[in-house]
């Protein structure tokens, strides 16, 4: 067999790849070996209220424990002041297996003195 | 005699500008993005493993080192990967895709899978793009076996058919199509694969369509041609999960709808890409 003629530089750069390679095959096999089937689990958590120009916005963790991706998450917000309720909703079009995302929802009322409750309302399989 | 240094920095930025030219639309496209997360790791290493074997046989049947050996091949495959792997992962930073609040599957899954149409486009560029110069010097090329014919061909089908395959719109047209357009579209596809390999001439069509004139030899050369077409279509439509829970019929229909662009690539492949 001939020798390979190469330079420093395709050295490094074969080098580098095949490093890159290897990392993201392993890391996709570590993957593949410890994700399990667990369906979306969808985490809520509603932040501090905001003042913002003529509403409030609440910012909203969304996380996804499950080991699948949920697709067309719709979430509602009940915010309960004084007696009434003001509702808000929100839809997030991907939520990656175990994956989060921030979002907001905005009220009229002042969020700071009610109280806030938030659902999944529904999700698909994508 | 090893190769100065300014020699090959060009022809990874020629490699570079080439994989950006063939894959910038499927950078753009938010399905693939989403297919990079919704994908489960398993496939998206068989992919990698799918176009790794691309790379090789593209290297060797008409890779810029047409001496190369085994080894070179090889190297020149990896390298070629890992580029695609950086080039993707700097443009969808860039693109906002990335950012430190996604997991690390969200972040390699989109990756690698825009990675390897860059890698692909990355093999292209640097072979075909290069100067006349150093084309000059390059022996002509041998004729291609016929593996190495199919193996160009499918490279070519790939590149076209993985632009459009991700989008909605596949399984769109394919769940409304009426079976005689179905028909059609076979046929416009198969008259295109003849037009393209034994009629319009492009550069480079004359070695073929010198040989073999004879009517045989334009329904096997269009047939095969198709055929590879439809397989490359079925696989990347696989992969994209588009048979997941569909029937037959619409997955039939699918591999049809994107038979067509497959075919463009496939056809114009053997001719263009050698």
């Amino acid at each position: 067999m001939k020798k390979i003629e190469k330079n420093w530089l395709e050295w490094l750069v074969f080098g580098v790849s095949a490093a890159l390679i290897s990392t993201v095959i392993g890391f996709l096999a570590y993957e593949s070996v410890t994700m399990g089937e667990a369906l979306p689990d969808i985490q809520l958590q509603t932040g501090i209220p905001e003042a913002r120009t003529g509403y409030y916005a609440v910012p909203l963790q969304v996380t996804n424990k499950g080991d699948q991706t949920a697709e067309g998450v719709h979430i509602e917000v009940v915010l309960r002041i004084d007696g009434r309720e003001e509702r808000s909703d929100i839809e997030i079009a991907f939520l990656p297996r175990r994956g989060a995302r921030e979002a907001w929802v905005t009220f009229k009322s002042d969020a700071h003195n009610g109280a806030l409750e938030a659902r999944v309302l529904g999700y698909e399989k994508p | 005699m090893t190769p100065p240094v300014s020699n090959s920095l060009r022809e990874y930025a020629r490699g570079i500008a080439g994989g950006l030219m063939f894959s910038l639309p499927l950078l753009y496209t938010m399905e693939v993005w989403w297919a990079g997360f919704v994908a489960e790791p398993m496939r998206l290493i068989l992919y990698v493993a799918t176009v790794f074997v691309l790379l090789l046989g593209y290297n060797h049947y008409v890779g810029l080192h047409h001496e190369a050996s085994r080894w070179e091949v090889v190297i020149d495959s990896v390298e070629e990967m890992g580029l695609g792997l950086v080039v993707a992962a700097v443009v969808l930073f860039l693109l906002g895709q990335i950012e430190t609040d996604h997991t690390a599957f969200e972040a390699i899954g989109k990756i690698v899978i825009e990675a390897m149409t860059v890698a692909i486009g990355i093999s292209i560029g640097t072979s075909q793009l290069g100067g006349s110069s150093e084309g000059a010097k390059r022996p002509a090329k041998t004729e291609a076996t016929f593996g190495g014919q199919i193996a160009i061909a499918a490279c070519g089908a790939v590149l076209f058919a993985s632009n459009v395959a991700p989008t909605e719109e596949i399984l769109m047209i394919a769940s409304e199509c009426h079976l005689a357009k179905l028909l059609g579209i076979v046929l416009l596809s198969l008259g295109l694969a003849a037009l393209i390999l034994y009629y319009i001439e492009f550069t480079g069509s004359a070695p073929l369509s010198q040989t073999s004139d004879s009517l045989l030899n334009v329904i096997v050369g269009t047939v095969i041609s198709y055929a590879v077409a439809l397989m490359v279509s079925a696989v990347i439509l696989w992969f994209f999960g588009r048979f997941d829970d569909v029937a037959l019929l619409t997955c039939v229909a699918q591999v049809v709808v994107l038979g067509l662009a497959a075919t463009l690539g496939s056809s114009a492949g053997r001719l263009l890409l050698q």
